[in-house]
C-alpha cells in the first residue's frame, strides 16, 4: 500500500512541476490533461497487423522500444522495492522479476494484434494464457518462484488504480445517468449474487460475487477489485474474466444492429449499451457503431459505472469481513475486532487515494487537467503493467486441473447468462424511462 | 541414473515439447491466421470504423480511451445535477 501511495504522490508531483504555463486550464488545448514528463518513461506495445515488430512503433511512426522497456522496468523496480521492504534480498528476486515483466510484454504483444484488440479480448486473458502455458508445461523453476507475487502486483495496481476512480465523474450525465447507474447496477449485483448463492447453490460465494460484479459494474477491472476484496481464488477470477470477455465480444457485435433494427432511439440505445456491456472499450466501440451521439452517451454512462468500483469494492470488503468470513462461534463483542482484522487494508488505500484525488479533481479546471494528465499519462499505464504482470504470475501458479472443477458444473455460465439477462432488462427499462421519457428533452442533441 | 531421475528428465523434455508446440501454434495463429482474417469483409469494416473514429475497444477503464468520454457537448450546457427548469419540461409534464 505504501508503494502505491508513493507512486501516486510522485506522479502528481512530477506532473505539477512539468505543468504547462500556457492556458493551463484549457480542456480544448489539453483534452487528456496536462502532458506529464513521466509518460516518456512508460508505454505498452501498440496495435499491429502482420508482424509483432510493428508493435514497437507508435501511431506517429516513432520507436517506443525505450518506453516499453522502461515500463517493464517500473514493474521490476516496484517488485524489488517490495522484496527489500519486506526484508528480502534484492538480487535473488531480480531474475524472476525481469522474466515476469518480459512475459507481461509478450502478453501485451499478443493482446495488441489488431483482430484481438478491436474485438476487445483484453490483455489479462493473454497474460493468463502465457502463464498457464509455461506453468503447465515446463513448470516454474526455483529462481522464478522468488519473483514478486502476482497478488502483491495486483493489489499495488489496485491502490494506484484509486487515482482513476473519480467520484465527480458520477455526475457527468446528471440525474438520468445517476438513475441508470445507481439504481440498476446495485440491484443487478445483489440480485445476481443472491441467485447464484441461493437458487443455483454455487458452493463458492466469492465466485458468485466476482461474476456478479464483473457483469453488473464494468468487466475485468471490477472483477479484479472485487476478487481482491472478497479474497476470491485465482481460478475464480480467471473464470470470471474469461466469461466476461466472451460475452463482451458477443454483445459488442450483436447490440448495435439489434438497436438499429428495432428502431430504438439512439440516445436510449447508447445508454442501454453503456449500462450493459461489461468492458469500457467495447461500450465505446458498440456505441460508436450506432452513431456519434449514442457513442458519447454510452461512454459517459459506462464512465459513471466505472466510478462506482471504489464504493462497490469497499462494500464487498465490509460484507465479507463482517458477515461471510466471520466466525459464528466467536463472542459478539469481538465481532467488530475480528471483522477489522480480516478487512483487506489495501481497499482502504484504494479508497483513500480515490477520495483524495477526487477532491483534487473537484478544485477547478486546472486541477482536473492535472489529475487527468497524471492518470492518463502515467498511473493508468503503470497500473496496466502491474495487472498484466500479476496475471502472468497467476497463470504460472495455476494448474489446469484446478480450473476443471470450476468450469465443470456449468453453473457459473448459467449465473452469468441469467444475471446479464436481468441487467439487459432493467437497464433497458431505466434507460427508456430516464433518457427516453423523463429527461428526453434534456439529453437529446 | 536412477529410475526417478530418468522419469524426471523425460517429464521435462515432454513439457518442453508441449511448450514449443504451444508457442508455435500461437505464432502461427497470430502471425498468419489473424492477419488473413483481418482482411475479411465484416472484420475489415469493423476494424476500419474503429480506426477511423479513433476508438480503443480494448480499454479496460475510461482513462485508457483515446478520447476521454467527457459529458457530450449538447448535455454540458443543460445538465448539472438536475436539469435546468426551462429544459425539464418532460419532468414537469410528468
Amino acid at each position: 500500500m505504501a508503494i502505491g501511495f508513493f507512486v501516486v504522490a510522485m506522479a502528481l508531483a512530477v506532473t505539477w512541476f512539468g505543468r504547462p504555463h500556457d492556458e493551463p486550464a484549457s480542456r480544448e488545448k489539453y483534452p487528456k490533461g496536462w502532458p506529464t514528463p513521466l509518460s516518456a518513461t512508460i508505454d505498452k506495445p501498440q496495435t499491429w497487423a502482420d508482424s509483432p515488430v510493428e508493435a514497437m512503433v507508435d501511431k506517429k511512426g516513432r520507436s517506443i522500444v525505450i518506453p516499453v522497456v522502461l515500463g517493464a522496468g517500473w514493474v521490476v523496480l516496484i517488485g524489488i522495492a517490495a522484496t527489500v521492504l519486506g526484508g528480502g534480498a534484492a538480487l535473488p528476486a531480480l531474475p524472476g522479476a525481469v522474466t515476469i515483466a518480459s512475459l507481461a510484454c509478450l502478453a501485451y504483444c499478443l493482446a495488441s494484434q489488431k483482430l484481438i484488440h478491436y474485438y476487445n479480448l483484453e490483455y489479462p486473458l493473454w497474460a493468463l494464457t502465457v502463464g498457464l502455458l509455461i506453468g503447465n508445461t515446463v513448470g516454474v523453476p526455483g529462481w522464478l518462484s522468488r519473483a514478486p507475487s502476482g497478488e502483491f502486483l495486483i493489489k499495488t495496481g489496485l491502490v494506484i488504480f484509486g487515482a482513476e476512480v473519480l467520484f465527480g465523474r458520477l455526475l457527468e450525465l446528471g440525474l438520468p445517468g445517476l438513475m441508470t447507474s445507481w439504481l440498476v447496477t446495485p440491484v443487478v449485483l445483489v440480485g445476481t449474487y443472491w441467485f447464484g448463492v441461493h437458487v443455483l447453490r454455487i458452493p463458492s460465494r466469492s465466485l458468485c460475487m466476482v461474476l456478479s460484479a464483473d457483469m453488473s459494474v464494468c468487466g475485468v477491472s471490477a472483477a479484479i477489485a472485487t476478487a481482491a476484496a472478497c479474497r476470491a481464488k485465482k481460478e475464480e477470477l480467471s473464470l470470471a474474466i474469461g466469461l466476461s470477455l466472451a460475452f463482451t465480444v458477443l454483445m459488442m457485435v450483436a447490440m448495435p444492429p439489434f438497436i438499429a433494427w428495432s428502431g430504438m432511439d439512439q440516445i436510449v440505445g447508447g445508454a442501454w449499451i453503456g449500462g450493459t456491456i461489461d468492458a469500457t472499450g467495447a461500450v465505446v466501440a458498440a456505441g460508436e457503431s450506432l452513431g456519434k451521439e449514442a457513442g458519447a452517451v454510452a461512454a459517459t454512462v459506462k464512465m459513471i459505472q466505472n466510478s462506482m468500483i471504489g464504493i462497490i469494492a469497499f462494500a464487498v470488503a465490509v460484507y465479507w469481513a463482517g458477515w461471510v468470513d466471520r466466525d459464528m462461534t466467536a463472542p459478539q463483542a469481538s465481532l467488530a475486532t475480528e471483522a477489522w482484522r480480516r478487512f483487506p487494508r489495501f481497499i482502504l488505500g484504494f479508497l483513500f487515494i480515490s477520495v483524495a484525488v477526487s477532491w483534487l479533481f473537484s478544485l477547478g479546471p486546472a486541477e482536473a487537467l492535472w489529475v487527468d494528465g497524471t492518470t492518463t499519462g502515467f498511473t493508468s499505464r503503470l497500473r496496466g503493467w502491474l495487472f498484466c504482470t500479476g496475471f502472468v504470475c497467476m497463470g504460472l501458479q495455476t494448474n489446469f486441473r484446478e480450473l476443471a472443477p470450476v468450469f465443470a458444473s456449468g453453473r457459473p455460465l448459467v449465473l452469468y447468462v441469467c444475471g446479464q439477462a436481468l441487467n439487459l432488462l432493467l437497464t433497458f427499462m431505466m434507460a427508456s424511462l430516464t433518457f427516453g421519457w423523463l429527461f428526453k428533452k434534456v439529453v437529446e442533441p | 541414473m536412477t529410475t526417478t531421475s530418468v522419469h524426471r528428465a523425460a517429464g521435462r523434455y515432454s513439457g518442453l515439447a508441449w511448450l514449443v508446440a504451444g508457442m508455435t501454434a500461437i505464432a502461427f495463429i497470430w502471425c498468419v491466421l489473424f492477419p488473413r482474417l483481418l482482411r475479411c469483409g465484416p472484420v475489415a469494416s469493423h476494424v476500419g470504423l474503429m480506426e477511423q473514429r479513433q476508438v480503443n475497444p480494448a480499454a479496460m477503464y475510461y482513462t485508457e480511451l483515446d478520447r476521454l468520454p467527457l459529458r457530450p457537448a449538447w448535455v454540458a450546457d443543460r445538465v448539472t445535477l438536475w436539469p435546468a427548469p426551462s429544459l425539464a419540461r418532460s419532468v414537469s409534464d410528468w
